[in-house]
């Protein structure tokens, strides 16, 4: 998928970077942690515990928990529902994900 | 713990309405939304951070009034805030991010709206597809396209708002793919008339997806989404009347497939409560029961909207309308002239509304036929990984209740609480028992019903 996603002319936030993966990742202000993640096209927020299969977002609206992230070492944090923060540290998740500081 | 005359839940058309309202006959109103700005899906909002006046859409601009009005009237908000539960009848548990609350309402309306149907097929766990919702949230909410090059699937009219978002957007939509057959549409026209505002904004519609050069099947289902890691095609085929997929296999090349098959009212807080529900054969779920003051069967909780029963949201506007009026006359603030004249007219409007939605309802009734999608190692239950073949068995063993079949394969154990899962497990145990899909029931909702952080129960204020 191209890698800008974002639709021209619409006003925005501030300008903000978090981190993803340890990636350095531009965002903006107001900005769903979903919404940057996908308009950088990153896809996969995660993979399941079982079949280790990659999941993302799918219902947007908080409630089928397939967006699931470790935000700053906290995991199960539903990227659609949550704005980024500049300096946030987003990862991946695996499973259950785990704690981390 | 604090009492307040009115909790409403929900900030969409419906909570909305009931919260104007109510507060315009001066009842003290708590509006509690998990979002970060009110507006619910429908009105959704760009974030504050985005500048006020900040929109792509009619809906979100319409909605911004809305929200300046209840605004105005001083109407407390608690947004960012989950209601985990409903206790002892009307006292309403509010959680943030860092603490909970209990709130004693003397009145409570739900308003907590409706989701995209999930529709389990062969490669729907793949990144890459989502819900006519998700996509609408992602480019009302933040101008951000769900994809590149896209595919839409489902029925009913939101298929084409979906598809003029993408194309103002910039996106490519390979396809439209309606399950309804829309075949002699000229039937519905005498009870159209009522309504022709609707009927020329579709006709915009598809005339930009013509212009656009989209190729628009009705009679056409999803079949499967192709990709490894995520989606890089999907296949569709043609539906029998019922949605049952035949033969005549076509295959796109996109990175998003965009599904919207309808959508389930979320009774989730309603059922907790204790609230009556029945099947509705039309909307192939169930519906809240309630009087025609929008009451439920618990005495003091009210539910409006797309969360009682979907019928869109100028319906949901009314409904809450109604709501509202009927907390205001319980509170006595207005005498029982008034409040007749008032309810009369907003009864009246929903009965014109009831005529669109009649013939919506006919036009894209659900196609139970849409659960022969799945194959056997699809995932049925997202969370928990359980797949059509691991829970036919279940049914077939016995398990001829959504509790059962819960019990025997951990489907709906998990964090979404059985949301995803239920409606296609209902159809499935129908379809495996030879009986309607009502009598397979509903998950049991246990507080919290949404996931709710340890660390905000530990935290309560009062």
């Amino acid at each position: 998928m191209s890698p800008e996603a974002r639709i021209p002319n619409v006003p925005r936030g501030r300008a903000l970077t978090i981190v993803v993966d340890g990636v350095r990742v531009s965002a903006f202000e107001g900005e769903s942690i979903a919404a940057a993640l996908l308009a950088e096209g990153r896809r996969a927020t995660r993979w399941t515990a079982g079949s280790g299969e990659p999941r993302g977002y799918l219902c947007g609206m908080g409630l089928c928990q397939d967006c699931l992230v470790t935000v700053d070492g906290a995991p199960n944090v539903r990227a659609c529902m949550t704005p980024v923060r500049e300096g946030l540290r987003v990862e991946s998740q695996r499973g259950f994900g785990e704690w981390s500081q | 713990m604090r009492s307040v005359g009115c909790v409403v839940v929900g900030g969409g058309p419906a909570g909305l309405a009931a919260a104007r309202t109510a507060a315009r006959y001066g009842v003290r109103v708590l509006l509690v939304d998990e979002n970060a700005e009110l507006g619910g899906q429908y009105y959704r909002q760009m974030p504050a951070a985005f500048g006020s006046g900040a929109a792509l859409g009619r809906e979100t601009r319409e909605g911004r009034a809305l929200i300046d009005e209840v605004r105005a009237l001083g109407v407390e908000t608690s947004l960012g805030a989950t209601t985990w539960a409903i206790f002892d009848q009307r006292t309403v548990a509010i959680a943030t991010a860092d603490h909970t609350e209990r709130v004693a309402a003397h009145a409570v309306v739900l308003a907590t709206g409706a989701y995209d149907r999930p529709v389990p097929f062969p490669g729907w766990t793949l990144p890459g597809v989502v819900t006519a919702g998700g996509a609408q949230n992602l480019m009302k909410g933040y101008g951000v396209l769900p994809g590149r090059r896209v595919l839409i699937a489902g029925s009913g009219p939101l298929l084409l708002v979906v598809a003029h978002y993408l194309l103002q957007g910039g996106a490519e939509i390979a396809a439209i793919c309606e399950a309804a057959p829309m075949r002699r549409l000229w039937r519905h026209a005498p009870r159209m008339l009522p309504h022709l505002d609707v009927v020329q904004r579709a006709y915009r519609y598809r005339g930009e997806i013509a212009r656009a050069g989209v190729p628009f099947f009705t009679g056409h289902v999803i079949r499967r989404a192709l990709g490894a890691g995520e989606v890089t095609g999907a296949v569709v085929s043609p539906c029998a009347a019922d949605w049952t997929p035949l033969l005549g296999d076509r295959t796109f090349d996109v990175d998003t497939i965009v599904v919207g098959y309808g959508f389930v009212a979320s009774l989730e807080l309603a059922r907790l409560a204790g609230c009556g529900e029945r099947w509705d054969d039309a909307r192939g779920g169930w519906v809240a029961t309630r009087t025609r003051e929008m009451e439920s069967t618990v005495p003091g909780i009210f539910i409006a909207g797309d969360g009682a029963g979907v019928a869109g949201s100028a319906t949901a506007l009314e409904e809450g309308h109604l709501a509202g009026l009927a907390v205001a006359a319980r509170f006595g603030r207005l005498t029982s002239r008034e409040y007749s004249r008032e309810a009369s007219r907003g009864r009246g409007r929903l009965l014109h509304l009831a005529g669109l939605r009649r013939v919506l309802d006919e036009l894209y009734r659900y196609g139970p036929g849409l659960s022969a999608l799945a194959e056997d190692d699809t995932i049925l239950c997202r969370c928990e990984e359980v797949t059509h073949a691991q829970a036919a068995e279940a049914v077939r063993e016995g398990a001829d209740h959504l509790y059962g079949v819960k019990v025997w394969t951990r489907a709906g154990m998990g964090r979404c609480q059985g949301r995803m899962c239920g409606p296609a497990l209902g159809e499935l145990i129908g379809r495996v028992t030879g009986r309607p899909a009502a009598l397979a029931g509903v998950f049991t909702p246990r507080p919290p019903v949404k996931p709710v952080r340890l660390a905000a129960l530990a935290e309560e204020r009062s």
